[in-house]
């Protein structure tokens, strides 16, 4: 049974059981590996991705809720690993192993989209992703200093 | 040395030019489909034209510089690391390098190409800053260099000395004339040198030690390109969901696959069983049964949630075996503690006369600590991919020792070792679980039972959880007597746990020597969970036995703890242990009053020191705590000093350290396996807490004062994972007076009047 739900902004037809997890549907129907499989029971986030526009663990929500929303995945944050996110990760040295940072830049990229300048306290509220390397201090590091630099983009334009 | 070092020049630099200057190796000579799959990003063939200098390294007409590595990278920087070293001698640019991971095929075709440099054990897995595989990268870079400027010298005629290589680029410096690496690789490839060079003295160096390069393969990780071992797709791949015997050691007695078989997607039920013991001429890293395969069934489908599901509702009954007899925790920590009224079954170390020792004393301190099961719980559960065919095997893999996994798929399988082709991928973490290989051998297992298809295993979050290779759990018993200055005249240990709980640990770290009279005793208990490495394996218990031990010494002799260590490791022949102390002391504020309800701690341990001074590393924690009356504790700061000896790249300690420390502090906070009629219980991360954003600590500080410069770069992942758990732990003594002897913390009530 074929299913059309929006990816990245492009249609893409699924032909899967209803009751798959977005995840898997994403992984294995799709190809699109950047998600990541950590706990299946929506503690860890690396299954983040975003429903319109909002953090959401991928392996808990059925394709059957998909519908019309838009999804957005780590291969969709930006066409060419522009998101300023993903230039700090790189600049700060951020991951370690790297699994679970694709939830991570999502967690940390609809923060900001909803909390611009974020405190220490907003960071740990929203980005509740399990990372066992322990890189928590330097996705905060990044987190601030894109809220930085957005500050100072807004006092020049 | 010198002869070694001579050897290894002739052998890496010289060899494979002397079978003609080779262009363009196909080093993965793998089938179609390898071709098609591409892995990983390193699993690729050179570019067309390269030339090949050693096995080690290749320079192609574009100037990419191929840097193959025998480590896989689990995060920790051994990629970034190895392109660091041939930075510092080739010439290049950064951006020029590519690292890739060796073959381990062509290592056993090619008479053990790259494992003959250190052995099989540390080529393989570990460490990237080994003195090795530092020479050895530095002297192939060397040499390479040395052949592109006689190539460009040739070309010119001119003298090879007056030629310069810097950006990938040659120039010759009288006539400003230039030619790129990529123009004479073909060339410079055949060229024949009289004398190898000789790489630069480390005073001479401009980029190790200088510059902090990020991690090569971030650009890889933010836009999700990077293929970890779950990420393998292959044309005409299936699915396989697992579930092994719930108690270690135990049977696979029936199952019904007919209730499953009609269900959507379903292709095979294949049980899982270890082979008859069969002689085997393979010559493994660590011996086969460390890789022993579990008993369980998988069944196998056209997509992962269809086997999954398949899996849940597939009946199957075990025999427990002797596991079953250990009910529960409690039952198995009575067992460890009970032993260590009795003298041990053997003597790990002991120095002076004991009695004599305890006789001069006039204060006595002694006091029982535990600590439990626990697991590594990478990100990336368990996982692999095997092609297996009647006479070859493909297999791709999150190892952190792919010539183990190798072995292992050759052994699993019965084809020929040279018939096996491993490719490594991107690892979601290691901490250990990865190296032994019981994974690998379990993909095989069932790719061999569904032959000529691509068979990608995943196990769940519970079943990797419980399917583990745990740090031991471990008991502790330790008596001091303190002589009139309050220093330690005796000590007298006792150690218990099952099999693999580091007995010699204790022995080994840097306290027992500085005793005049001590005895250390070990005894094992016939527990029945699989054990292996976890950051450190033993070095962690031992430290928050020996450190909170410590703690308590000096509250007996009236001493400041961290002025009492630098009394105790004053006496020890390596300069580090009190370079540290004094580091942590004067960086992190220690001394300053603080308020009610808080405190800090110190500890100090060394990881892989193996009783020797000048090994190993070294480093000494001091946290800050918070503790509500209620008993909600915070971790306010942490300070950390380190000895390495000597260190390449700053910021890649750095990130250690601060990854190790919060490792670690999960594993005191947080972590311990329960065990109930031989099973273990916790299965997912909502009761197998791990440490997230809110809890880990906002400041953790990393000082390098402590450095000895003692001619060494020694590894820093696990070392600091040791200390935090005790120095948190006496911290929250100082701040509530209340003396923690187990782990996890969060089992303890903290609350305070």
């Amino acid at each position: 049974m074929a299913t059309s739900i929006d990816v990245n902004g492009k249609t893409l037809e699924v032909d899967a059981d209803p009751a798959t997890p977005l995840l898997w549907v994403l992984r294995d129907h799709l190809g699109m590996t950047g998600t990541k499989f950590g706990c299946g029971i929506a503690q860890c986030g690396a299954c983040t991705v975003h429903i319109d526009g909002k953090p959401t663990r991928s392996c808990q929500f059925p394709l059957s809720a998909v519908g019309s929303h838009k999804i957005t995945t780590i291969e969709g944050l930006s066409p060419d690993s522009s998101h300023p996110l993903q230039k700090l990760w790189i600049e700060l040295n951020v991951p370690q192993c790297g699994y679970c940072q694709a939830g991570m830049l999502l967690a940390a990229a609809a923060l900001l989209q909803q909390i611009p300048q974020p405190t220490d306290d907003d960071i740990d509220q929203y980005v509740s992703n399990i990372c066992r390397c322990g890189t928590y201090p330097r996705v905060r590091a990044a987190i601030h200093k894109a809220a930085e630099a957005h500050l100072s983009r807004s006092a020049t334009a | 040395m010198n002869a070694v070092i001579n050897l290894d020049r002739r052998q890496f630099v010289c060899s494979t030019l002397a079978a003609g200057g080779v262009l363009v190796l196909g080093l993965h000579d793998g089938s179609a489909i390898a071709g098609e799959a591409q892995a990983t990003i390193w699993d690729k063939n050179d570019p067309v034209g390269s030339a090949e200098f050693t096995p080690w390294l290749s320079i192609a007409p574009d100037d990419t510089v191929v840097v193959r590595v025998t480590t896989p990278d689990i995060g920790n920087g051994v990629m970034t690391q190895a392109a660091a070293f041939v930075m510092e001698e080739l010439g290049t640019s950064w951006d020029k390098i590519r690292p890739e991971y060796a073959s381990t095929n062509r290592d056993y075709r090619e008479g053990r190409v790259y494992s003959q440099v250190a052995g099989n054990i540390s080529y393989f897995s570990g460490r990237s800053t080994g003195p090795d595989r530092m020479k050895t990268y530095l002297q192939v870079a060397a040499s390479a260099r040395e052949r592109l400027k006689a190539a460009a010298a040739e070309h010119w005629g001119v003298k090879a000395g007056d030629i310069d290589a810097q950006n990938s680029v040659l120039t010759h410096k009288p006539t400003g004339r230039s030619l790129r690496f990529g123009e004479v690789v073909a060339r410079a490839a055949k060229v024949t040198l009289k004398v190898e060079p000789t790489p630069k003295d480390r005073s001479q160096w401009t980029f190790l030690g200088k510059k902090s390069p990020a991690k090569i393969q971030i650009p890889e990780i933010v836009n999700g390109a990077a293929i970890f071992g779950i990420d393998v797709r292959l044309p005409n791949m299936v699915y396989a969901a697992l579930r092994q015997s719930p108690v270690h050691g135990g049977k696979l007695i029936s199952y019904d696959a007919d209730a499953v078989k009609g269900m959507p997607g379903v292709l095979a039920v294949v049980a899982v069983r270890p082979q008859e013991n069969k002689p085997s001429d393979l010559k493994p890293p660590f011996p086969f049964g460390l890789s022993a395969l579990r008993e369980g069934v998988a069944v196998i489908a056209e997509h992962y949630w269809q086997s999954r599901t398949a899996l849940d509702a597939l009946p199957a009954k075990w025999n427990d075996g002797p596991g079953g007899q250990w009910k529960s925790t409690a039952q198995m920590n009575d067992a460890m503690i009970e032993l260590l009224d009795r003298p041990g079954e053997k003597v790990e170390k002991s120095a002076g006369d004991i009695d004599a020792g305890f006789r001069a004393a006039n204060k006595f301190v002694e006091a029982t600590y535990h600590t439990p099961y626990c697991e590594q719980a990478p990100l990336e559960p368990l996982n692999g991919t095997a092609l297996v065919t009647k006479d070859r095997v493909e297999l791709w893999h999150p190892s952190q020792h792919s010539l183990m996994a190798h072995m292992v798929a050759a052994d699993e399988s019965g084809v020929a070792p040279e018939n096996v082709y491993f490719h490594q991928t991107y690892v979601g973490g290691g901490f250990g679980r990865r190296i032994f290989s019981d994974d690998a051998r379990t993909v095989v297992a069932i790719a061999k039972q569904f032959p000529g298809r691509p068979v990608h295993v995943i196990w769940s979050r519970e079943e990797a959880t419980r399917q583990g290779l745990y740090r031991s759990i471990m008991a502790g018993r330790f008596k001091a007597g303190l002589g009139a200055d309050g220093l330690p005249t005796a000590l007298l240990a006792r150690v218990s746990g099952g099999p693999g709980f580091s007995m010699s640990g204790l022995a080994d770290t840097a306290f027992p020597p500085v005793v005049p009279n001590m005895q250390i005793e070990s005894q094992v208990l016939p527990f029945h969970l699989k054990t292996g490495p976890y950051r450190g394996p033993g070095f962690n218990s031992n430290a928050f036995f020996v450190d909170t031990f410590l703690d308590e010494c000096a509250l007996a002799a009236g001493i400041d703890p961290l002025e009492y260590r630098l009394k105790i490791y004053g006496k020890w022949a390596d300069i580090g242990w009190v370079k540290c102390l004094k580091e942590v002391r004067d960086k992190s504020g220690w001394g300053q009053p603080l308020p009610k309800g808080q405190g800090r701690g110190v500890a100090i341990a060394n990881w892989a020191m193996r009783g020797i001074a000048n090994a190993g590393t070294t480093v000494a924690t001091v946290a800050k705590v918070e503790v509500s009356k209620a008993g909600k504790l915070k971790i306010l700061q942490v300070d950390v000093a380190f000895d390495t000896g000597r260190i390449v790249n700053e910021d890649a300690i750095r990130v250690e350290l601060q990854g190790g420390t919060i490792f670690g502090l999960n594993m005191s906070l947080n972590e311990g396996l329960n065990i109930k009629d031989g099973q273990v219980v916790e299965g997912n991360f909502d009761v197998y807490p791990i440490i997230r954003m809110a809890d880990a600590p906002r400041v953790i500080n990393v000082h390098y004062g402590g450095l000895s410069d003692f001619p060494r770069y020694t590894e820093i992942g696990e070392p600091p994972a040791g200390t935090i758990g005790p120095a948190v732990c006496n911290a929250i003594f100082q701040a509530t007076g209340k003396r923690l002897r187990s782990t996890p913390i969060r089992l303890h009530d903290l609350s305070w009047a």
